[in-house]
């Protein structure tokens, strides 16, 4: 456990610079999309108010108030989001591949360690679980922030004021990081968690087999897809419906459960005994 | 530890960040309004049984909202729209109980009323499967699934029977499913393709099957659209009995005439004749009751079997009129004020059970107010008349609305 721990912290310590650079990112895009939003709302109420002589009234009732619920749906707010994303899609690869390319091949050492090499793949998917979720937290932490900013810039009448989870469920967008409920909120990380592992043991494939691994590891990926949806598949061609939902839905936990614990067992087999340096 | 402080912060800030979102809003209170029934005259227990369905629409913070949600004696219950709840789906009360007594029979089994039939000795369920072609026109091979369960002898029996014709048909739906004198008799509204004019008729059937043999015993048409008629357009709806999953001898039919003129330039519609039609299931006899349901004024709201409930609307004011099929004449009427504020002039929703006679608005809004009305359908006296109110008065609002679906007594 403490090796693992120790491990974990290491690896964490690797891709703090890439982690911060994102939040950053987010940071930064974020705050200047509700600026440049509010302002350009303004000015247009600015211009249609003095220019062209509009009530304020008239003015509300065909342009509305501005919530933070426009602000989202804008490229300045779901940019980074979508950047976040491909950057820890990309370190999935890199968290492995870093450790062969370069000068001296680090993963020589990291299979040096004293300690049972399974541990060094349960540290890196631990850390691609904890990037993950530092994002999704930091943006849970940015968004009231964002509000704020955002009452700031924009008086009362022309605001329509959005509590955090108000924002959330009425953007789709962001239900896909934060969904509605706890229950989902694992669901999701959880399956996502998965997908990882199956991808971690393609990857432990291709680094034991190189060419030939490729082919293994798109078959492996393709074998676990379909043992994963084979309840589904089942259910509706074979069995006309047989099951209740909530006897599908336990199914379908089950084989995520399995597939994880395969992987899991494939990629020590593969640490152990075939990964080449 | 000074050197994992990075790594021990990253996880402070995810549990605390992630873990009070969510706690919040699982403690956070709907703001949406509650709505009670609130008594007028006669007594709440009378309102125990009856549950009223429907959505809430209205402005909260200046964002649209529409939750569905179910009124009780006990105030309101908003749906929880949770992840595991929209997974399990809602189906009907009487579904729900038959999937807890018959657990087995009741798999892969598709969860409509009107598909099933239980009586003490029997659970049958029947319905229209089908190969989709690989064009519409094809004809898709339509034959009824069958499954009884024998009660006593805890035995299912499951047979497939092709639907006769099934070549001319484009489509075949259930919408009864009936034993009667150890028959099972299957209802079914079916599009039948005319090879002349290219054309599609509708017809309601009935097929009539032996259950020991698995054979038709008969199968004829109950009602068809007439030919040749294209000025007109013709609709034939079955009216689902109250409890349609127990024996009912009669079934009820409406027709609905349309004349529709072709102007050069738009289509309406002009008169509209409606007629009802009733069907005994031991006769096999069909008989018309138009003159005496009077359909010009009256709407039909409920039929329970043996009687069929006309409603007729007027100002503030609801006549109710039972008509027994047996006796072939109108029962006495009872006159119900609904409310006291104007009211659009949709019937109310109507259900009658063990006697008794549970009536709703189906909307409500600051202009307009809701009654519920329980009465006794013997006597014709009120047994509790009462309207929907907001809770709490400082939840009032100015725009909303209430919109009553469905009824249903327990």
């Amino acid at each position: 456990m403490k090796n693992y721990l120790k491990l974990v912290n290491f690896e964490f310590n690797r891709v703090v610079k890439l982690f911060t650079i994102l939040l950053g990112i987010t940071l930064v895009v974020q705050m200047a999309g509700v600026i440049v939003q509010s302002r350009e709302y303004l000015g247009r109420a600015n211009e249609k108010m003095n220019e062209d002589l509009m009530s304020k009234a008239q003015f509300l009732t065909d342009y509305g108030q501005i919530s933070f619920a426009h602000i989202v749906r804008s490229v300045w707010f779901l940019g980074p989001i979508a950047l976040c994303a491909a950057g820890v899609a990309f370190y999935i690869f890199l968290v492995w591949y870093r450790d062969w390319v370069g000068k001296n091949t680090f993963i020589y050492r990291l299979l040096m360690l004293p300690t049972t090499r399974l541990n060094i793949f349960f540290a890196k998917i631990s850390n691609i679980l904890i990037m993950t979720l530092g994002l999704v937290a930091f943006q849970l932490i940015l968004l009231p922030f964002e509000a704020l900013v955002l009452k700031w810039m924009v008086p009362d009448d022309f605001r329509n004021d959005m509590g955090v989870k108000e924002t959330i469920t009425s953007i789709p967008e962001l239900t896909i990081i934060i969904p509605n409920s706890f229950v989902e909120f694992v669901l999701y990380y959880g399956a996502g968690l998965l997908a990882v592992a199956i991808l971690f043991t393609a990857i432990l494939m291709e680094r034991s087999f190189k060419w030939k691994g490729i082919i293994a590891g798109v078959l492996y990926s393709a074998m676990a897809i379909l043992v994963l949806i084979s309840p589904v598949l089942l259910q509706e061609l074979v069995l006309n419906g047989f099951f209740y939902p909530m006897e599908l839905f336990v199914i379908e936990i089950v084989m995520g459960i399995i597939v994880l614990a395969v992987s899991i067992w494939m990629s020590g087999f593969l640490l152990k005994k075939k990964v080449t340096v | 530890m000074k050197k994992y402080w990075k790594f021990t912060a990253i996880i402070a800030v995810i549990v605390l960040s992630i873990g009070t979102f969510y706690v919040n809003s699982a403690i956070s209170a709907d703001q949406n309004p509650e709505f009670v029934i609130k008594k007028e005259s006669g007594d709440t227990k009378e309102l125990e049984p009856l549950v009223l369905e429907g959505s809430y629409q209205g402005a909260s913070s200046g964002n649209y909202v529409s939750r569905d949600l179910k009124i009780t004696r006990q105030g309101t219950e908003y749906r929880n729209p949770s992840f595991l709840n929209r997974l399990i789906g809602s189906p009907m009360p009487v579904i729900e109980s038959l999937q807890e007594q018959y657990r087995g029979f009741m798999r892969g089994k598709s969860p409509s009323e009107n598909l099933f039939f239980e009586n003490d000795r029997f659970l049958a369920y029947a319905n229209v499967d089908y190969e989709i072609g690989f064009n519409s026109r094809e004809s898709k091979d339509y034959t009824f699934e069958i499954d009884i369960l024998n009660k006593k002898e805890d035995s299912t029996d499951s047979f497939t029977m092709k639907v006769p014709d099934a070549n001319k048909m484009d489509h075949v739906f259930v919408d009864d499913v009936q034993i009667i004198n150890g028959e099972l008799n299957i209802i079914t509204e079916n599009m039948v393709r005319d090879n002349n004019s290219d054309r599609l008729y509708g017809e309601k059937h009935i097929y009539t099957i032996d259950m020991a043999n698995q054979k038709f015993i008969k199968h004829e048409p109950i009602i068809k659209e007439p030919k040749g008629q294209d000025n007109t357009h013709f609709d034939i709806t079955f009216i689902e009995a109250e409890g349609s999953t127990k024996m009912h001898e009669k079934l009820l039919f409406l027709t609905t005439e349309r004349e529709v003129i072709k102007d050069r330039e738009s289509t309406r519609i002009g008169d509209t004749s409606r007629e009802a039609i009733s069907y005994n299931l031991k006769t096999k006899e069909k008989r018309r009751l138009s003159e005496d349901l009077n359909l010009e004024e009256n709407e039909i709201s409920a039929f329970d079997g043996s009687a069929i409930y006309l409603t007729k609307v007027n100002g503030q004011k609801v006549m109710v009129t039972p008509f027994h099929l047996e006796k072939k004449q109108l029962g006495d009427s009872y006159l119900f004020q609904l409310s006291d504020k104007p009211m659009n002039e949709v019937p109310p929703l109507i259900k009658i059970k063990d006697g008794k006679l549970y009536a709703a608005s189906n909307r409500m809004n600051s202009n307009t107010t809701a009654s519920v009305i329980v009465a006794d359908l013997k006597t014709g006296d009120s047994l509790f008349k009462g309207e929907l109110r907001i809770k709490n008065s400082e939840d009032e609002i100015e725009d909303y609305d209430l919109y009553i679906h469905d009824i249903f007594v327990k």
